[in-house]
This record gives structure tokens, C-alpha cells and sequence, in this order.
């Protein structure tokens, strides 16, 4: 009887998930009929120099008028973009809003991100589910099923007017967070060629996406995120004082259950990744290389692509903090501060890696949210992409502090910005500061975000020692 | 060692911070009156706080230089009036003729005029072409006459822009004389070697208003639209056609549409009809749409160049209902004595004004504040004001009226009118960039005094602050509350979300009901009274539905009874969103977010649960219920409309249809003040409602 009612709820949670996802499409697709009255493409919030649609356009048409589509400092992205959406830029339908092809492609791919999400999601409960009761907190893993959080952090994905507006202001970061989040599903799923093709194309649309290298290794030498390790080891030290006293028949059979007990870095998948990216990374290469074979070579690519997010040529405003503090600083201290600014992403890269490395999708998210807030050309899109995948961690992060407060926090920034920025632009009353203003405390937010969740992991992880060593001692007395 | 150090010594910084913080939230009550009593009492306080206004900008120079308007250029202005008032019927003609005589480039422009709109994110958008709708009449056709000027010095990028209104079917001797006074100085400045920036002299059509001819010819200016060209083109129009088609051997009547730079500022000219017996004023009007102010000097100009150089009385507008209250001139009575006071005790401390002064700055600055707050333009200059143009009105009201006017004293008053603006052409034409010196968020106080951005927003953030505490102090509270069901406990520092739902699905009925007339305009031949009634009830009616919607099962989660802290978590979401709403309608609008907090901001921080304070049964609680039910009905937005209008504008009476008519003048208008009526104070006043009457 009450196996019926389960099944009964199961089925009505997966129907109530469904209606969700067609409404948010539905809803992409009415805001896509307005396009003129939205305007969303020009905004600075949503298209950036590397992810406007706008800048893509131009440059197929350079292409296609055989130039080089880099001419003129337009286009900033990967050729294999332009021959992708490229052609659906120009293409029309009568009596059609322009753009309908390219919004039609990029509603599919918030689709397939928020599948993928859910997916790595339900891997991610189910092993976390495992490996809790491999230390002994059954009682626990029940709780963390009571939430599905792979179908939360989808519709979060799916719902949030980030999201939403990267998506109907045809803003190429929907593609880029799409190759993202097939990186961390295949690291997940531990397909590695999946895996590796998401993490090749992520890095090179947008070169930021190289440092997720390291959880993707984690991943693939550990597993996905579980308990501190310190715990399974206290665990099977406990075993084996028990089984001292017992046979010690099945030798063989224990000594693969330990290894995967113990969680010991397994070398095999790591450098079949490794093969994988090679392999992808040179196809993607060779691919560019023809492409732009009559425009300059590789060697215009790299300086137009990833030199221009590197040296922060473009200093129109944005949402980030680049912008501001570039246009001010003096020429000849120019690269010194490159340096210090770029720095700053690398220098957290270790630290982070070191402590977070048995969480290494959480680890993932961490990442996502530090690059976000150090770009160079930052947009809603990478916003809206962390905080899907922050969805994913509902269970651990149900006790964090100040949600309360980031979110009016969240919802204030994104309406000031649209303002302050007309104020300054528009109506010519305010001044850049005003816009900036914004930025910082959108910067504050980001950071407080990200201090918050990964002191909270950090305490969830208390908590688990705490109960699981507890257990331990009631075992033995 | 050292690090234990270092770490003690950055600890209590940080702590003292926090404590702060928790002191704060803890005390939320007394902070919350102490915020609200002084906020007011700042409000009160600004018409001392007002600063004199100086101009900022040294390349302006005003009065600096002789006039050279003489009785010559004087005299053709008569004789152009003369014309002008004589012929009824070829104005346009008469006018062209003038200008192209002072060897201008003169241009007609046809336009329509533009048909009410409802487009409530224009603030957010750029000034675009707008939309030429295909049914237009020929008979609603207007002709604007624009003549420029280029200048000896200049490179024809840059202009200043003369506007005076008229209409050509009754050209009222107001009109003819502020004509005449345009006509004296561009004829002077047709012959001057120091003109730097082109003058265009626009004669805006006024038949269908003068904010909409300004606005087409400005729209004409900076973003052309190619569909007009049609409707010219139309056989039926050809009677109107023929106006700009025979241009009688002029030799400089141009065809076409003509431009002359960026506009530096333009001057809006009117002279009033009614003559005030004692002396010539000045009125300025300088409000824009959503109470955006040109730059702070170009007043000054105007009113260094006429009050001093020129011996105008320069006024801005004035709540003059507030000359005869009593309690303001109590309060000044008071704050003259007080400021008595403290200069005897030490000379220095000059705060002190005398009471008239007070009420005068008080009832400046309160018209100031409403002017403000509506969002709608005071005059044609408003038009210029979205296209970044800093603009004003100037309307000179002669002693004796225009009608009884006798050719000497009309001759004097031109003269006096002439030499004013021909000042004040001459100091912009100084002007090395835009103006950008001095500033554009104040209010005024008077025509020499004014109250700045950082001095205004002083009672704003005072009266705003205890928001975010008090919804900190709630929210904190709710979480610390037991609760029954475990799940609840387990996510208990997201249980906000659920109110944030609600709050959500309020602001966004909200959203509906503002978008409500835009149905209603369909309806044919409708009264504003039924209108009126037709939008309450729909509006309620969609409340209520979506009352039942949330209520029901499939949105409420099982697990979610009615809980004791329930109604603490909805406030506190509700008050941290009035917050967002207003801190984010004083950076679009001060004026609005003012008016606004005063009326929203006290039944936010009260709201508390009716059965709660009754149940208690003490003599506190009682009157916080009445005060409650007291506050919950003046803030309901037509009663705040009628209180706020019997205060300021003296009329008594309540009439439905007012109301209507107040809103569509809003919408038409687009100003933004609509949208924060619609989406925030609506729907924050009716989750207060329903917090008082939460089944807790």
C-alpha cells in the first residue's frame, strides 16, 4: 500500500518537474516575440564584446564578404561559433522576429544545460547517498533524499530571470555554460571523452573554464563529492580491527572494496581524460586553423580571442570591475596590474583545491563563481550558470546564513544597474561612478555568496566528523 | 606568538562591527521611531539647510559683456508684431518672411501630433522615432517654423535653441509679444561677429499642445523617421502642402528638414496674458518629465541676469495653501526663535531664518517636491530634457496686461525682454562643452536657493533606514521560532522563500493592475467614472483569484500550516522589497520615492496581526491597532491621492473620476511615478493589509 502512494508521488513530483520546464520554455519563447521592445541584445548586462550576438553577426558577414572576420576589433569569439550560428544570424523568416533561428538554438541548449544538470544531479545524490552510508550515517543519507536537488537545480537554472534574459538577449554565454556543465556531467557520469570535449570547447570559447581542469581531475581520481576522507579511514580502521579477530578469506575481494573505500586517487581515467583532451584539443585546433587559415593563421586567433580577454582592450562599461579601473590606470602600469588582476584568480586556484578536494563539484562551482567575479568581459549568463549549480548543493547548504539577505541583494543590484546605467548614459544626470557603484556591490554579493557556501561545506563537514566519529565510540564502548 | 597577535588585534574590529549591527537589529523598535521622527523633522528642516545658488561654470561669465539689443531692433519687433496681430490668416507666411529677411536658413516641418501612448519602460529605452500611426487626418497637421542662424565664429556643430509657442489659428497679443521679443534678438544676433553656436528659433505650433509640437520637431531632429514622407505626399493633403511649396521668391526657404549641431540649451519664451499690476515678473519653470532638472545653471544665469541686470522679480512655483497654514508658520516661528538663540550664544552659527522666509522656502520647496513627483513636464522645455538638452521655461508676465498694452510700454517691455534673453544667449554661447559644472539633482527653495542631492537625500535615508533593520530584527526572529514539522526545522534558514512567494505573486498582480488601462482604452466611448470602476473591479476581483490559486493545496506545500512566526517572515520579506522599491524610485525619481516613503514607510514598520494586538487586550496594543487601521486606509493610493491633493492644492471635494483622469495624465505622460504606484506601493500596501488581518 504505501509502495502505491510512493509511486504515486514519484510520479506526480516528475510530472509537477515537467510542467515546469515546458512553462520556462513557453516563456522564453513569448519574450522572444518581443525582441524589439526588450531589447535586450544591446544591453551591457547581457552581451558582452565576447558573447554578443551583434559582434557574431558582424563578423560572419566579414567572413563571409571574405575578410577576415576578426577585421575592425568586432569579433572576439571562436570561429567554430561563426560557422555555427553564423549562418543562422542571416537567415529569415518572413514575418518573424530576426534572430528567431538563433533564439530557437539557444532555448535548446538551456533546455539540454538544465537536463544535464539534473542529471549530474541525481549522480551526484546517488553517490553522495552511497558514500554516506559507507561511513555509517544512514539516517542521514534518507534525509538528503527527501530533496531531489538534481530536479531543484535545473529548475532553478531554468527559472531564473538570469537565465532568462541571457537567453531571449541571445547572448553567446548560454552555449558557453552549456560546455561547461557537459564537462561536469561527464566528469560525473566519468565518461571522459564527454568530459573532455565539454572542458576543450568551454576553453575555447572563453578561455576562463581552464582552471575547471583540476575538479574535473578530482573527479575522475576520486570520485564525486563525499564525505571528508579522514572518515572512511577511521571507518575501515574500525573494520579492520574487526576483522582481525575474523578469517581473512575474501582477501582479494577487499582489497578493490578498500580501494574504493579509502577513496585513494586512481591514476587509469585521469590520463585517459588526459588523452581525450589532447585529442580534442587538437581536432579543435586543426578546425580553427583551416577556418582562419587566409586571415592571419592561429596566431591572429589566439591574439584576437584570447589576448583580447587577457589584455581588457574593451573598456566599455559592464559588470564587472575591469572596466573602471583600467580606464583610470596609467599606461606604463597597464601590464603590472594585467598581471596582479589575472593574479588573483590563480593565486585562489591551490588553496581551494587543497581543502574542497573531496568535493571536487563543489569545488567546480566555487571556481565558476570566483571567475565570474574576476573576468574580464563578465555577463548575467555566468551568474545565472553558478547559481543553478549552487541548486545542486541544496542539501549541504540548507543551513546557510545571509540567504536571505544575498537574495534582496541579488534582485536589488539587478534593478539598480539597468538604472544607474540609463542615468549615466541616457539621461546624462549621473556619472560613471553611479553605474560602477553597481558593479561593486554586485562584486560584494558575489563574494559574500561564495564565502558563505564554502563555509557552510565547510561545516557541514564538522557536522558529518562529528556524528560519524560519535558513532566510532559507541561502536567500540 | 606574533600571529595570535595580530589575530586578537583585527578581532575586535571586526566584532565591534557585528555588534553594532545586533545592537541595532535588537533595538529595531526605538530605532525605527528615532529613524522615523527625525527624518521627518530633517524634511522640515532643508528650507534652512538651502544653500545660495552661484554660477559654477566660469566660462558662463554673465552679464559680463554691454547689451546691444538697441531700440532699432526694438522697433522692427513692433512692426513684426503688428504684422502678426493684423493678418490672422497667413502667419506662417508673415514669419517666414521676417526670418528669411535676417538672412536665416528657414525650414517648415509638418508633424503629427503624436497620439497618447502607453510606454511605461520609455525611461529605460533611448528616445527613438516613434511610430507614425497610419490613419492621420490632414486636418490635425501642424507646421513648425524653424530658422537658424549660423554663426560668424562657429562650426556649425554646436547650437542654442529658441522656442516660442503660438498658435496660428488666434494669435493672443501674449504670443505676438513673445514672438516679438524671439524676433528683436535674433535679428540682433543675425548681424553680431561673436556668435560661437548656431540659434535656431523654433515657432512651435501649439494648436495641439506645445509639449507635442516641440517634442515631434525634436524627434524630427535626432532621429528622423522615413514614413512621414508618405503622409506628405497624400492628395488629400495638398491645401496644407502648398504653405511650404510656394516659397514666394524667398531666397532662403529651404526645403527639407535643417540642422545645426548639438543643442547647448534651449530657452523656451512665453509672455503671460494676464498683466499683475505691480511689477514685471519672471516665472521659471524648469521640471521635466520624471522630475528631471536642467542643469542648476542655466537657472542661475536667468536669475543672475534678471533679477540683478534686469530688475525681473524672478519666481519659481509655489504651493501658495501653504502661506495660510498654521502649523508651518508655528514651526517657523519657532525656528526663527531657536536660531535667535544660538546666535547669541555664539555670532557665528548662522542657521537662523526669519518665519516668512521658512513658509515661502517651505511651500517652494513642497511645490518643488510635487512638481517633482508627478513626472510631468511643467512646459514645452520638458521635450528637450530626454534628448540630454538642458532646458527651461521662461514666462515673463508684464505689468500690464498685453491686451491694454500701449505701443510705448510694449516697446520697454520688449526691450526688457529682448536684453534678458540676449544675455543669456550670450553666456551659453561661452560655453566651452556641455554643461556638465554644476548640478542636476536639487530642489529648489526659492530662485536663489536650493537644497543639493546630498543634503536632500539626508531625510530620505533617515526615514528609509529602519526597513532593513526591521526586516533583519523579523527575520531573525522567525528563524528562531520553533516550528512543528521537522522539514521545516531542517531547512529552516530558507523558509523565507515561501513568503517570498507570496510577495512575488503580489508585486506581480500588482504588474497586472497597472497594466489594466491598457485594456481599458479599447473600450469605446467609456467615462472616466466607469472606467474608473470597471479597473476596481477587475483589479480586486484578480486579487481575489489569485488569492484562492495561492491558498490552494497545489501551491502550499503539505507541510505549511498557518505557523506562529508566519506573518514575521512575510514582513520582513515585504518590508526588505519597499525598501528595494524606494531606494531604487529615488535614484529614477527623488521626489516620488519621498512622498512616497512618508506615506508607505510608517504602516510598514506598524503592520502587526490585528488579532494579536487584540487579543492582548492592553491600552498599547489597542491604539497600535487603531493607528494600524487608520494608516492602512489613508495609504491606499486613491485616498493618498485625495489627502495629498487636499493638502497641497487647497480644493476639497472627492470626485472618481479625478482620480481616473490623475492616472491617465500620468500614463500619458509616461512617467515613472505610474509604474512605482503600480508595483511597489500598491502591492506593498496590500500585503500590509493582509498582514493585519493574518489568521496568526
Amino acid at each position: 500500500m504505501s509502495t502505491k502512494t510512493e509511486a504515486t508521488v514519484k510520479m506526480n513530483k516528475v510530472q509537477w518537474f515537467w510542467t515546469w520546464v515546458i512553462g520556462s520554455v513557453i516563456l522564453r519563447l513569448i519574450l522572444v516575440y518581443f525582441p524589439q521592445n526588450l531589447n535586450l541584445s544591446s544591453r551591457p548586462e547581457v552581451s558582452t564584446p565576447l558573447t554578443s550576438i551583434r559582434r557574431l553577426a558582424e563578423g560572419y558577414w566579414l567572413k563571409q564578404s571574405s575578410m577576415s572576420p576578426y577585421a575592425g576589433s568586432m569579433y572576439h569569439g571562436s570561429p567554430l561559433l561563426l560557422t555555427l550560428l553564423g549562418p543562422l544570424t542571416v537567415t529569415k523568416i518572413e514575418g518573424q522576429p530576426d534572430h528567431l533561428l538563433c533564439s530557437l538554438v539557444f532555448v535548446m541548449a538551456d533546455v539540454v544545460t538544465a537536463m544535464l544538470i539534473c542529471a549530474a544531479g541525481k549522480k551526484l545524490q546517488v553517490a553522495y547517498g552511497s558514500s554516506l552510508e559507507s561511513v555509517g550515517l544512514h539516517q542521514l543519507s534518507e534525509d538528503s533524499d527527501i530533496l531531489p536537488s538534481g530536479d531543484f537545480a535545473a529548475l532553478v537554472y531554468l527559472w531564473n530571470p538570469f537565465t532568462i534574459v541571457a537567453c531571449v538577449g541571445l547572448s553567446t554565454s548560454v552555449i558557453e555554460n552549456l560546455m561547461i556543465v557537459l564537462t561536469l556531467y561527464g566528469a560525473c557520469a566519468r565518461v571522459a571523452p564527454l568530459a573532455a570535449f565539454g572542458w576543450v570547447i568551454a576553453t575555447h570559447l572563453s578561455l576562463y573554464p581552464a582552471i575547471l581542469i583540476i575538479p574535473v581531475v578530482l573527479l575522475f581520481g576520486y570520485g564525486p563529492d563525499a564525505p571528508p576522507r579522514k572518515l572512511f579511514r577511521q571507518r575501515k580502521n574500525l573494520e579492520l580491527d574487526d576483522s582481525t579477530s575474523s578469517d581473512r578469506n575474501c582477501l582479494e575481494d577487499e582489497s578493490v572494496n578498500e580501494k574504493r573505500m579509502l577513496k585513494v586517487f586512481s591514476w587509469r581515467p585521469v590520463v585517459l581524460l588526459l588523452f581525450w583532451v589532447l585529442l580534442w584539443s587538437s581536432y579543435v585546433l586543426i578546425l580553427c586553423g583551416i577556418y582562419v587559415q587566409q586571415h592571419g593563421g592561429l596566431q591572429e586567433m589566439f591574439k584576437r580571442s584570447y589576448g583580447f580577454i587577457l589584455t581588457i582592450q574593451d573598456l566599455s562599461p559592464n559588470i564587472g570591475v575591469f572596466w573602471y579601473f583600467f580606464a583610470e590606470v596609467f599606461d606604463f602600469f597597464r601590464s603590472f596590474f594585467l598581471i596582479v588582476f589575472h593574479g588573483n584568480i590563480l593565486l585562489l586556484i591551490v588553496p581551494l583545491a587543497i581543502r574542497l578536494n573531496h568535493r571536487p563539484c563543489f569545488l567546480a562551482f566555487v571556481y565558476i563563481v570566483l571567475s565570474s567575479i574576476l573576468k574580464s568581459y563578465p555577463s548575467v549568463g555566468d551568474s545565472a550558470l553558478y547559481l543553478g549549480l549552487l541548486g545542486l548543493f541544496a542539501y549541504e547548504l540548507k543551513d546557510m546564513q545571509y540567504s536571505f539577505f544575498l537574495f534582496s541583494g541579488f534582485v536589488g543590484v539587478s534593478l539598480f544597474s539597468p538604472v544607474m546605467h540609463n542615468l549615466w548614459i541616457w539621461r546624462g544626470t549621473g556619472n560613471a561612478n553611479f553605474y560602477f557603484a553597481t558593479a561593486i556591490g554586485y562584486a560584494l554579493l558575489q563574494i559574500i555568496l561564495v564565502i558563505e557556501s564554502v563555509s557552510t561545506m565547510l561545516n557541514h563537514d564538522r557536522m558529518l566528523t562529528k556524528l560519524s566519529t560519535a558513532k566510532l565510540q559507541n561502536v567500540k564502548s | 606568538m606574533a600571529e595570535s597577535e595580530t589575530v586578537t588585534a583585527t578581532k575586535p574590529s571586526v566584532r565591534r562591527f557585528v555588534k553594532l549591527g545586533i545592537f541595532l537589529i535588537s533595538h529595531s523598535n526605538y530605532v525605527s521611531f528615532i529613524g522615523l521622527v527625525s527624518g521627518i523633522v530633517a524634511l522640515l528642516l532643508l528650507p534652512i539647510l538651502a544653500k545660495n545658488t552661484y554660477v559654477s561654470e566660469n566660462a558662463l561669465m554673465p552679464g559680463s559683456a554691454n547689451n546691444m539689443l538697441s531700440t532699432q531692433h526694438v522697433s522692427r519687433a513692433t512692426e513684426f508684431v503688428n504684422d502678426l496681430t493684423d493678418s490672422v490668416s497667413e502667419s506662417h507666411e508673415i514669419i517666414a518672411q521676417y526670418m528669411s529677411a535676417l538672412d536665416a536658413e528657414v525650414t517648415y516641418h509638418k508633424f503629427h501630433p503624436q497620439l497618447n501612448q502607453f510606454n511605461p519602460l520609455h525611461f529605460f529605452t533611448s528616445p527613438d522615432s516613434g511610430i507614425v500611426s497610419k490613419n492621420i487626418s490632414c486636418s490635425s497637421l501642424g507646421i513648425n517654423i524653424a530658422g537658424i542662424i549660423r554663426a560668424p565664429r562657429g562650426d556649425g556643430k554646436e547650437s542654442i535653441v529658441l522656442v516660442t509657442p503660438y498658435n496660428p489659428r488666434k494669435v493672443g497679443p501674449g504670443e505676438a509679444l513673445s514672438l516679438g521679443i524671439a524676433y528683436s534678438v535674433f535679428s540682433l544676433l543675425s548681424r553680431v561677429t561673436w556668435l560661437a553656436k548656431d540659434v535656431i528659433w523654433l515657432v512651435a505650433d501649439s494648436q495641439y499642445g506645445e509639449y507635442s509640437a516641440v517634442d515631434a520637431w525634436l524627434r524630427e531632429y535626432h532621429a528622423p523617421a522615413f514614413r512621414e514622407a508618405d503622409i506628405d505626399n497624400s492628395e488629400t493633403c495638398n491645401a496644407i502642402n502648398e504653405v511650404g511649396q510656394n516659397p514666394s521668391s524667398d531666397r532662403k526657404l529651404y526645403s527639407g528638414f535643417r540642422r545645426a549641431g548639438t543643442m547647448a540649451a534651449a530657452l523656451v519664451i512665453k509672455v503671460a496674458e494676464q498683466g499683475n499690476r505691480h511689477e514685471d515678473i519672471l516665472n521659471i519653470y524648469p521640471e521635466a518629465s520624471n522630475g528631471q532638472m536642467p542643469n542648476l545653471d542655466l537657472i542661475n544665469i536667468v536669475n543672475y541676469l534678471g533679477a540683478h541686470k534686469r530688475g525681473l522679480r524672478v519666481k519659481v512655483n509655489k504651493m501658495f495653501s501653504l502661506f495660510g497654514s498654521r502649523w508651518l508658520n508655528t514651526l517657523g516661528g519657532i525656528l526663527e526663535s531657536l536660531g535667535q538663540i544660538a546666535r547669541s550664544l555664539n555670532p557665528q552659527w548662522k542657521f537662523g531664518i526669519s518665519a516668512t522666509e521658512y513658509v515661502e522656502g517651505a511651500a517652494t520647496l513642497a511645490s518643488s517636491l510635487y512638481l517633482q513627483g508627478l513626472g510631468v513636464p511643467t512646459g514645452p522645455h520638458g521635450a528637450f530634457r530626454d534628448y540630454q538638452v538642458d532646458a527651461i521655461t521662461l514666462e515673463i508676465s508684464p505689468k500690464v496686461s498685453p491686451y491694454k498694452m500701449i505701443s510705448h510700454s510694449r516697446n520697454e517691455f520688449i526691450l526688457r525682454g529682448g536684453r534678458l534673453i540676449e544675455g543669456v544667449i550670450r553666456s551659453i554661447n561661452n560655453l566651452l562643452e556641455k554643461f556638465h559644472q554644476s548640478f542636476f539633482l536639487y530642489l529648489l527653495t526659492s530662485s536663489s536657493k536650493f537644497v543639493s542631492v546630498g543634503v536632500y537625500m539626508i531625510p530620505f535615508a533617515l526615514l528609509v533606514a529602519p526597513l532593513p533593520i526591521v526586516a533583519g530584527s523579523l527575520y531573525s526572529e522567525a528563524s528562531k521560532s520553533s516550528s512543528s514539522s521537522e522539514v521545516v526545522v531542517k531547512y529552516k534558514s530558507w523558509k523565507w522563500l515561501n513568503s517570498a512567494r507570496k510577495v512575488l505573486a503580489i508585486h506581480l498582480w500588482g504588474a497586472v493592475v497597472s497594466l489594466l488601462p491598457y485594456f481599458l482604452y479599447q473600450i469605446p466611448n467609456s467615462t472616466p467614472t466607469t472606467n474608473f470602476t470597471v479597473w476596481g473591479i477587475l483589479s480586486a476581483s484578480s486579487l481575489l483569484i489569485l488569492y484562492f490559486v495561492l491558498g490552494s493545496p497545489i501551491f502550499e506545500s503539505a507541510t505549511s500550516q498557518p505557523e506562529k512566526g508566519e506573518w514575521a517572515s512575510l514582513k520582513s520579506v515585504t518590508i526588505a522589497t519597499t525598501f528595494i522599491g524606494l531606494s531604487l524610485m529615488s535614484v529614477i525619481n527623488f521626489a516620488t520615492a519621498e512622498i512616497g516613503a512618508l506615506l508607505i514607510v510608517p504602516i510598514c514598520l506598524m503592520a502587526q496581526p490585528l488579532k494579536l494586538d487584540i487579543r492582548s487586550r492592553s491600552l498599547r496594543t489597542l491604539l497600535r491597532a487603531t493607528c494600524n487601521l487608520a494608516l492602512g486606509l489613508v495609504v491606499f493610493p486613491p485616498v493618498a491621492y485625495f489627502l495629498i491633493k487636499g493638502a497641497f492644492e487647497d480644493t476639497y471635494g472627492i470626485k472618481v473620476d479625478e482620480y481616473w483622469n490623475w492616472v491617465e495624465s500620468l500614463w500619458t505622460w509616461n512617467s515613472a511615478t505610474y509604474l512605482y504606484v503600480g508595483i511597489v506601493h500598491l502591492p506593498c500596501w496590500a500585503l500590509c493589509i493582509h498582514i493585519l488581518f493574518h489568521p496568526c
